[in-house]
């Protein structure tokens, strides 16, 4: 990790060679690993230019990385973590993601049901489903057989400790008890990168706390890509890696560890 | 609630569909034409009560070419004095009755073959009596009626479907000419052969004898046609307007149903649902959603006209049930919400899911 270079403005395969050593001019031996997520000069504007809330954003990120981005409202973060879940499409720059496209891909459906799972702050469950028919959500389009559907849902609703709550609707459970259904929701399809926006945000400390020790473990456990938003320096201060943000621009990109 | 917005709409639909065809009915039972297809009748009478045409003529109309068959009839009319002193409430009651003399034979010439009990005989004081006037007036098979101050009997009733044909009274022609000392007959209905050019012969008709007029049954029935196509039109504007009426709410229900939608959409979108297959659930969504709300429509179509109905004492209209009123409001429910559930979840699964999601 060490040997991690900014590339400012570099598009792969340009000049890079990755996942191979080579010897430096400095006649030092160097390796670059292949980045799984790669933006380069992202922008993003809305109401036709007046707002940008990207301003040229170049990042690379690992697998197996846990990354927090931090900022204060209205910098940009929220916006920077729904262009890496396909949620939205840059206005100018490339992304790429696991040597996908993100910008000339026309359907991202795929990508998003394969390589993704999504936390929202909101939660953003169906409110008429049950705990159990929300998780299963992003099973429906796979092609899996039902039994299939129904043992992986239950195992991922267990593993987040709501087995007793599978038959309830979401209006019956608790702040941390929803994020929880949304964290499941996000890991059922065993997706290689997690997104959180915000995953504590609506809930107390203690809650919030629970919440991130079950990201990290599904983290850990899986070797997943997990990729937190927040505004809280504690939260943080957690992941292996900070990026900080400000008015549409990273303005530190730092290893805690 | 969705259902109650789209079942509003075929109700509505349904309602108005079977009061009109029950109108349409009613018009075109009441214009069903006789069995003969020229009725000649002296246009010097006053009356077609008095019998002006003589009884000779009605074999020369028989041997004419073109023609199979022909028969004299002679029609008075038998006032009802009961019903005028009693002054009857129902509107139906009328204080005449019209009584035909026809050799029973002949009778298929003016659609009388369905008979419930037996013909009368040439000479006999017997009669047979339309259904019609047979429930106005209580009269049953073996009842003795007065007519001319003469007694019959009545052997049999009839149902021809002609409201006209059907509130009347049919005895011996014989013996009616008898009893009113007639020796003519009022009108000669004609019977013409299979392609045959009915007009023609009765234009010959008029030609041959300079005092008759004659009416075929194709100038009546496009009489018929005259009144059934200003009905048809009317309907068609009264069908177009509860279509429109019913169509607005089944779409306005439909799309806010699934505008409300939006942010659900949005989440499935972002766990990788295809818009398409989006697509295909709200379409099955809104046909399980028409189809319930088309047969709770219905059922309010049918019972609201009917208890109207009672509710107001109608007996004389009866609603029209034609599988057509409800194919079209089932298929117009179906097309409208598939249009009006279909277009605001297609618009939201081309929003970018981020936008989709930020619907309250």
């Amino acid at each position: 990790m060490d040997d991690y270079i900014e590339n400012e403005n570099a598009y792969p395969d340009d000049e890079y060679i990755y996942n191979e050593t080579f010897i430096g001019e400095d006649g030092e031996e160097y390796y670059y690993e292949e980045p799984l997520i790669s933006l380069f000069d992202v922008v993003k504007e809305y109401d036709k230019g007046t707002v940008k809330a990207l301003n040229g954003v170049n990042l690379d990120i690992f697998e197996g990385e846990f990354v927090s981005i931090i900022g204060p409202s209205g910098s940009g973060k929220s916006t920077l973590l729904n262009m890496l879940g396909a949620l939205d499409k840059p206005t100018r720059g490339k992304i790429f993601i696991d040597g996908i496209d993100l910008v000339k891909e026309k359907d991202l459906s795929e990508f998003r049901q394969e390589k993704i799972g999504f936390v929202f702050q909101l939660h953003n469950l169906i409110p008429n489903l049950s705990v159990f028919d929300n998780v299963q959500i992003p099973l429906l389009p796979t092609g899996m057989s039902n039994k299939e559907m129904k043992e992986r849902a239950s195992e991922i609703i267990r593993a987040v400790g709501l087995e007793d709550k599978k038959k309830q609707r979401p209006n019956k459970l608790s702040g941390g008890q929803r994020q929880r259904v949304a964290i499941a929701r996000a890991l059922v399809n065993n997706p290689s990168i997690i997104l959180a926006d915000e995953p504590t945000g609506s809930l107390d400390s203690k809650t919030g706390e629970m919440i991130l020790n079950l990201l990290m473990e599904m983290h850990e456990r899986y070797n997943v890509t997990l990729i937190i938003v927040t505004h809280d320096n504690g939260v943080a201060a957690l992941a292996e890696r900070t990026i900080k943000i400000k008015d549409g621009q990273i303005i530190e990109d730092k290893y805690n560890y | 609630m969705s259902i109650i917005g789209i079942a509003i709409g075929i109700t509505t639909i349904v309602a108005l569909g079977l009061i009109t065809t029950g109108m349409e009915d009613s018009v075109q039972s009441s214009l069903n034409d006789v069995g003969a297809e020229i009725t000649v009748s002296n246009s010097s009478s006053v009356s077609t009560n008095t019998g002006m045409i003589d009884s000779e003529i009605v074999e020369e109309m028989k041997n004419r070419t073109g023609v199979i068959d022909a028969a004299g009839s002679l029609t008075v009319t038998e006032m009802n004095m009961d019903r005028l002193k009693s002054g009857s409430s129902d509107s139906r009651s009328s204080f005449a009755t019209t009584v035909v003399g026809l050799a029973p034979e002949k009778l298929y010439m003016m659609g009388i073959k369905n008979i419930d009990g037996k013909v009368y005989e040439n000479g006999s004081r017997d009669a047979i009596v339309g259904a019609e006037y047979a429930e106005l007036n209580n009269v049953s098979r073996g009842d003795d009626i007065t007519l001319q101050g003469k007694e019959f009997n009545v052997t049999g009733i009839f149902e021809t479907g002609s409201p006209f044909v059907d509130s009347g009274i049919y005895v011996p022609l014989d013996t009616l000419q008898d009893i009113t000392d007639n020796d003519g007959v009022s009108r000669i209905l004609v019977k013409t052969g299979e392609n045959v050019n009915d007009s023609a012969i009765s234009e010959k008709i008029e030609e041959d004898y300079e005092n008759f007029t004659t009416l075929t049954s194709e100038e009546i029935s496009s009489i018929a046609d005259d009144v059934l196509g200003i009905l048809d039109t009317a309907t068609l504007a009264v069908s177009a307007l509860a279509i429109i009426v019913g169509a607005i709410g089944i779409i306005n229900t439909m799309v806010m149903a699934v505008y409300e939608r939006t942010k659900e959409i949005g989440v499935l979108k972002s766990v990788g649902w295809k818009s398409r297959k989006i697509l295909t659930m709200i379409l099955g969504e809104t046909l399980v959603l028409t189809t319930l709300s088309g047969i709770v429509g219905s059922i309010f179509g049918i019972l609201i006209p009917e208890v109207g109905l009672r509710l107001f004492d109608v007996t004389d209209f009866a609603l029209g049930y034609s599988p057509k009123t409800f194919i079209l409001a089932f298929g117009i429910t179906i097309i409208v919400g598939i249009i009006g559930g279909i277009y605001p979840a297609y618009k939201a699964s081309k929003l970018a899911p981020t936008e989709a999601l930020r619907y309250e």
